[in-house]
C-alpha cells in the first residue's frame, strides 16, 4: 500500500514536471513571436522611411536607386537571408546620412530625426530578440523537452545574426 | 513621450517602502513621472506603515528584514503575500508589469510567478559570484525567462546578471531630476574650502573612513579643510575615534532634504565619494555632477563608467587615502581644472534625467506589449489540455 502510494505520487510528480516544462515552452515560443513581431514592425517601418526618403529631392538619383533597391529588398528577403538585406539597408541609408550635411529641409529633416530615433529603438529590439531567441534555443536542447517532444510542432526560432555595427 | 495612449502600468517594489534606499527612490520618481504623463500606475510594495503611502502605492504587508548580500533586506514574501500578489495582478487589469530586482526572494520573484504577459525586469544589484544563487538558479531560470524585456542600470548590473543567470539585458541607467539640483543655490556656510559627503556612513561600504584617513595629509597643505558630511547614521563612534585636532575640520549634518541636497551638493569645492565596492551605479554622483560639484571618486566599476573614466571627475585607486589625499589637493590648487570637470560633469548629468530615462524605458514597454493584449494570472493548467491533445493527435 505504502510503496503504490510512493510510486503515484512520484508518477504524479513527473506529470506536474512534464505540464510546467511544457507551459514553461510554450511561453518562450510565444515570447520568441513577440520580439520578432516587434523587431519586424520596426524594420518595416525603417523600410518606409527609406523609401520616403528616396523619394525627397534628399537624395540625388543614384543613391536615391540604391536606396529604393536596398529597401525593396530588406522587405521581400525571407527571414534567412533577412539580416543581411537588412543590414544592406544600413549602408545605404549611411551612405545618404554621410552625404546630407545640414542642407536639409525641415520635414526633410523631421524624416531623418525619425530615423534616427527608430535605429535606437531597432538596436534594443534586436537585443531583445536574439535574447528570447537563445534563451527558447537553449531551453529545447535539454534533454526532457527532447524524449517528451514538448515543443510539439514548433519550428526552432532562427537565430537572427547581426553585426554589431549593422544598425 | 510619443505615445499619448494611456496605459495601466503595474509596478513592484522588493524592498520596504518606508526604508530609504536607491530602489525605492527610482521607483517613486518613475511611477510619478509616468502619471505625470497620463499613465495610470499601481506599486505594490512592502510598507511597515501603510497610513502614510502615496495614493498610487498598495502595500502587500509588512516586510521581514533578513540578512542578504552583505546587508539587511526588507523583503517580503510567503504565502499571504504571494495572495495579495495575485489579487493585485487579477484585480489591476494591467497592460504591463514593471517588476525590479525579480531576482531576490520579494515580492517581485512572486509576482513574476503569478503573471504572465507583457513583463519588464529591472536589475539593480551588482555583486561578485555568490554560490547562493548559482543553487537557485535553476529554480530561478524558469520563473526569469518569462520577463519579455530585462534592464539593467549600469554595466555592472549587467555582467551580474549574465554571470548569474545567463540571460542579457539592455542598459538603462537610473532617473535624477537634473534641473531640481541644477538649481542648487550656493550656501556661504557649506563654501570655501569643503569637502562633501552624502550617505549611510555607518556602512563600511561608503568609505568615509578613507576620506577620515586622507585627512591629516590634506590638512598640512590645506589648514582651512572642511569635512561635511550628510546622511543618517550616528556620528559618535567616528568623531571618538578621531585625533582631537581634526574634529573640529569636520561637520556632521543629518540628513538633509531634497532642496538642501541640492544646495549643499552645488556649494561644496569637492564631492567625494570614497565607496570601497558594492556600489551598483552610484546615482548620487549623478546628482553632485547636476549640481555643478566637481566629483573625485574611488574607481570602482560603477564609478568608472559614471565619470567616463576620469572625464566628468577625477577618479582614485580604491581604499587608497594617500592617492585620495594628492588628487584633493591638487584639485583645490587648481581652480580652472575643477571649474572644467565640474562643467563637463553637468553636460554629461544630461543622460541621466527623467526625461531620457524614462523616454528609454517607455520604448522597452512599447516593445514587450507588442501583439500581447494585458497581464493575466498565469494559467499553469492550460499545458494539461496541451498534452492530452498530443496524445488524441499521435493516436
Amino acid at each position: 500500500m505504502k510503496t503504490t502510494l510512493t510510486v503515484l505520487f512520484v508518477v504524479f510528480l513527473f506529470l506536474w514536471y512534464l505540464s510546467f516544462s511544457a507551459t514553461r515552452l510554450d511561453r518562450l515560443h510565444h515570447r520568441v513571436e513577440t520580439s520578432w513581431a516587434n523587431l519586424d514592425g520596426l524594420l518595416q517601418r525603417r523600410a518606409a522611411i527609406a523609401l520616403e526618403l528616396a523619394r525627397s529631392e534628399l537624395a540625388d538619383p543614384a543613391s536615391s536607386l540604391l536606396l529604393t533597391d536596398a529597401a525593396y529588398q530588406a522587405r521581400d528577403a525571407s527571414i534567412a537571408l533577412r539580416s543581411q538585406a537588412e543590414s544592406g539597408l544600413s549602408g545605404a541609408l549611411r551612405l545618404l546620412q554621410v552625404d546630407l550635411g545640414s542642407d536639409a529641409r525641415p520635414a526633410e529633416m523631421a524624416l531623418l530625426s525619425e530615423l534616427s530615433e527608430l535605429s535606437a529603438k531597432i538596436r534594443v529590439a534586436i537585443a531583445l530578440h536574439v535574447d528570447s531567441v537563445t534563451s527558447t534555443r537553449v531551453v529545447r536542447q535539454k534533454l526532457i523537452f527532447k524524449i517528451f517532444r514538448l515543443a510539439g510542432r514548433a519550428p526552432l526560432p532562427v537565430t537572427y545574426e547581426f553585426e554589431d555595427d549593422a544598425i | 513621450m510619443t505615445n499619448l495612449k494611456s496605459l495601466r502600468i503595474g509596478i513592484v517594489c522588493p524592498y520596504g517602502w518606508d526604508a530609504p534606499g536607491g530602489v525605492q527612490a527610482h521607483i517613486r520618481d518613475l511611477a510619478e513621472y509616468l502619471i505625470a504623463h497620463g499613465h495610470m500606475v499601481s506599486v505594490l510594495t512592502p510598507a511597515a506603515d501603510e497610513d502614510a503611502l502615496p495614493s498610487y502605492v498598495v502595500s502587500a504587508g509588512k516586510p521581514i528584514a533578513i540578512p542578504y548580500n552583505g546587508a539587511v533586506a526588507r523583503v517580503l514574501f510567503g504565502p499571504i503575500a504571494f495572495a495579495r500578489v495575485r489579487q493585485w495582478i487579477s484585480q489591476g487589469n494591467f497592460d504591463l508589469l514593471h517588476l525590479h530586482e525579480p531576482a531576490i526572494p520579494s515580492l517581485s520573484l512572486l509576482a513574476c510567478w503569478a503573471a504572465e504577459g507583457p513583463m519588464v525586469g529591472t536589475f539593480h544589484a551588482a555583486s561578485k559570484k555568490q554560490k547562493a544563487i548559482y543553487a537557485i538558479g535553476p529554480i530561478l531560470e524558469p520563473v526569469i525567462e518569462k520577463l519579455s524585456a530585462r534592464i539593467a542600470v549600469s554595466e555592472a548590473a549587467r555582467l551580474t546578471l549574465t554571470a548569474h543567470l545567463e540571460t542579457d539585458a539592455i542598459v538603462i541607467p537610473n532617473g535624477i531630476y537634473a534641473d531640481r539640483f541644477t538649481a542648487g543655490v550656493a550656501q556661504p556656510k557649506w563654501s570655501g574650502n569643503t569637502l562633501g559627503f552624502i550617505g549611510r556612513f555607518e556602512e563600511p561600504r561608503k568609505g568615509l573612513a578613507v576620506l577620515l584617513d586622507a585627512l591629516p595629509l590634506i590638512t598640512r597643505v590645506i589648514p582651512d579643510i572642511r569635512v561635511l558630511v550628510a546622511g543618517p547614521g550616528d556620528s559618535e563612534e567616528f568623531v571618538t575615534k578621531m585625533d582631537p585636532e581634526l574634529r573640529n575640520r569636520i561637520t556632521f549634518l543629518g540628513r538633509l532634504s531634497e532642496e538642501d541636497k541640492a544646495n549643499f551638493l552645488s556649494s561644496v569645492s569637492i564631492y567625494v565619494a570614497p565607496n570601497t565596492g558594492g556600489e551598483s551605479f552610484g546615482i548620487i554622483l549623478a546628482e553632485a555632477m547636476a549640481a555643478g560639484a566637481c566629483v573625485v571618486a574611488s574607481d570602482i566599476p560603477a564609478f568608472n563608467s559614471m565619470l567616463g573614466d576620469g572625464e566628468f571627475g577625477s577618479l582614485f585607486p580604491c581604499e587608497n587615502s594617500t592617492a585620495l589625499a594628492r588628487t584633493v589637493i591638487e584639485l583645490l590648487g587648481d581652480d580652472e581644472r575643477r571649474g572644467l570637470l565640474a562643467a563637463a560633469g553637468q553636460q554629461n548629468a544630461k543622460r541621466f534625467d527623467w526625461d531620457t530615462v524614462a523616454k528609454q524605458i517607455f520604448s522597452v514597454y512599447e516593445m514587450a506589449m507588442v501583439g500581447r493584449d494585458g497581464v493575466r494570472l498565469a494559467s499553469e493548467t492550460r499545458s494539461w489540455s496541451r498534452l492530452l491533445n498530443r496524445e488524441e493527435e499521435t493516436r
